[in-house]
């Protein structure tokens, strides 16, 4: 009986040292970073949903997010968000798919 | 009643807005194209209104100041010529132009403080004449449908530094009254990034204006290109005109004349706008390093309604000095109220042997994070030679205007707590007054009769 309590004590710690040390990961389910945009997906002006690809800053590898938020997916719309911007990004994965949170330019004057 | 009038005079906005959507002159710009304020002058439509637009706060970055302490009366002031900490360069020193090459990377990029002046920065912040008229944007404010990709910063065969505009017939047969997205294009990315300079987001989620479909102009409602502007005490530069709440609310908007009786000596915006956020300090002596070998004011960024803003008495008057720039007023004073502020502190360069703030052109520490090399470049423009720059902290309060909430707004025992928002010590009360303003006893009887009557 103690080896299964030891047992679990050890899994339990491994896994909150997991989520820890996961890097990028605010709160078990938002992770942020900062990349630039390689690709933005928006069907047309009436679009309620898009998909924009991350270059991540740190890792290089790329990102796809899902980006619901009427804000983000207007300045998709009139360009004020294009191909080449640097974005401050938060997302959560729901389902499988990357959910943006926040995204926001970095650049200001 | 006024209530009433207010809905009744938004119903008629939204009708003149919705009728405004067929905007006059769509057959004879789609026939002749758009070439700028010509064409909207043309056919008798808005006569004189570019060389008007040219004497306004939006094109010279600068207006006389009749408020602030310790500035030169006569001479005109804004972001065209003004240093403080948030921004610590300005249109004349950190004027747009291209930034020498990274040395890892050697890549260039155009920046500038002047990035957001609604002219082609041939005609640049302050400019008149007929070229200016000519060069101004009318569209960036007025189209909805403006390509935001066509206004970028280019060389031309001469190399100049030039802004684009779009002026395709698409973005004017749109035109229309600014919307939101029109004014926040440029004000959102101010002091370095988005919603870091001011702090707040106008969203329906985050001000009760914007909730009702409001949009800026709906309150800073321009004549003549004039746009009314509140009292921050950091945003100097105004065109004559002002807005404040009492505008549309009346000074005794509440049902409840207690509220009202407080609306006396204290602003709307204590109890309305509870919150606030954007940038908390800066360290413009230490640049930070991007992943893209640029580098960028060190900053330390908070949400717009992240932090609590700071209180304190405002006549409408400012304190100008290097290491503060806000608020005068007092308690004894009654044109004095109790504002919120956000509050800020921006570490910078000062001048060892004036005291003053050393102003910096950003594109050497851009570049290369060589930020005395900022200092000296801007000093060579402003024909500065000696000086002294040493590091210090220079504490801004900006005016918190935005972000307003009925639903969150604060109530009787958020202040009248003894761990209350409000520091009745600072604020001039005496230790007996704070004993009485800090108790339940102040409103305990109103209070559970309202409960009662809730529950």
């Amino acid at each position: 009986m103690k080896r299964y309590a030891i047992a679990f004590m050890l899994f339990v710690i491994v896994v909150a040292a997991a989520g820890f040390l996961s890097p990028g990961a605010a709160s078990a389910d938002e992770i942020k970073l900062v990349g630039v945009i390689t690709k933005i997906e928006i069907a047309g002006p009436d679009a309620t949903t898009a998909s924009a690809t991350l270059k991540d800053n740190k890792t290089g590898e790329l990102v796809t997010v899902i980006v619901n938020d009427d804000l983000t997916l207007d300045k998709f719309k009139d360009h004020r968000i294009v191909v080449g911007d640097e974005i401050r990004l938060k997302y959560e994965v729901k389902d499988g798919k990357n959910i943006s949170k926040y995204f926001r330019k970095t650049a200001g004057c | 009643m006024k209530r009433y009038l207010i809905v009744l005079s938004l119903l008629v906005v939204a009708g003149t807005a919705a009728q405004a959507k067929e905007h006059p002159g769509k057959a004879y710009i789609e026939k002749n194209g758009y070439q700028g304020p010509s064409t909207c002058e043309s056919k008798g439509c808005h006569p004189g209104t570019a060389k008007k637009f040219l004497g306004t706060v939006h094109w010279k970055h600068s207006s006389r100041v009749d408020n602030v302490d310790n500035v030169e009366p006569g001479k005109e002031y804004g972001m065209k010529n003004r240093i403080y900490t948030m921004c610590n360069g300005n249109d004349l020193v950190n004027n747009l132009k291209e930034i020498p090459p990274n040395p890892k990377t050697g890549k260039t990029k155009f920046t500038g403080c002047n990035t957001c002046h609604p002219g082609n920065h041939i005609s640049d912040v302050g400019s008149t004449g007929k070229d200016a008229e000519n060069a101004i944007d009318c569209l960036v404010c007025h189209s909805p449908a403006y390509d935001y990709r066509l206004r970028k910063p280019y060389k031309d065969e001469i190399g100049r530094v030039v802004m684009g505009q779009d002026r395709s017939v698409k973005a004017a047969i749109a035109v229309g009254k600014p919307g939101v997205k029109n004014c926040m294009v440029c004000h959102e990315a101010a002091g370095g990034g988005v919603l870091l300079k001011r702090g707040f987001s106008y969203t329906k989620e985050t001000d009760v204006h914007a909730a009702k479909k409001m949009v800026c102009v709906d309150c800073h409602g321009a004549k003549d290109h004039r746009i009314p502007t509140g009292y921050d005490p950091n945003n100097w530069a105004n065109d004559g005109v002002r807005v404040a709440c009492p505008d549309c609310h009346g000074e005794a908007p509440h049902k409840d004349e207690d509220n009202n009786r407080h609306a006396v000596r204290i602003a709307c915006q204590t109890c309305h706008i509870p919150r606030t956020g954007g940038a908390l300090a800066k360290d413009f002596t230490k640049w930070t390093q991007g992943s893209d070998g640029f580098y960028e004011p060190t900053t330390l960024r908070m949400e717009a309604n992240e932090t609590a803003p700071a209180y304190a008495w405002y006549n409408r008057t400012v304190a100008n000095t290097p290491a503060f720039i806000g608020p005068k007023g007092s308690r004894a004073d009654k044109e004095s109220r109790i504002y919120p502020f956000k509050l800020y502190e921006g570490k910078a360069f000062f001048d060892r042997k004036t005291g003053q703030l050393l102003s910096m052109d950003f594109a050497p520490p851009m570049a290369t994070g060589d930020t005395l090399a900022g200092v000296a470049s801007a000093a060579k423009t402003l024909g500065i030679r000696e000086y002294d720059p040493v590091p210090g902290w220079q504490t801004i309060y900006f005016g918190s205007n935005h972000l307003v909430t009925k639903e969150k707004a604060l109530s009787c025992a958020n202040c009248h707590a003894q761990n209350g928002v409000l520091n009745f010590r600072a604020l001039g009360y005496s230790e007996e007054e704070i004993r009485k303003l800090t108790s339940a006893g102040i409103y305990f009887d109103k209070m559970a009769a309202k409960q009662k009557e809730e529950w």
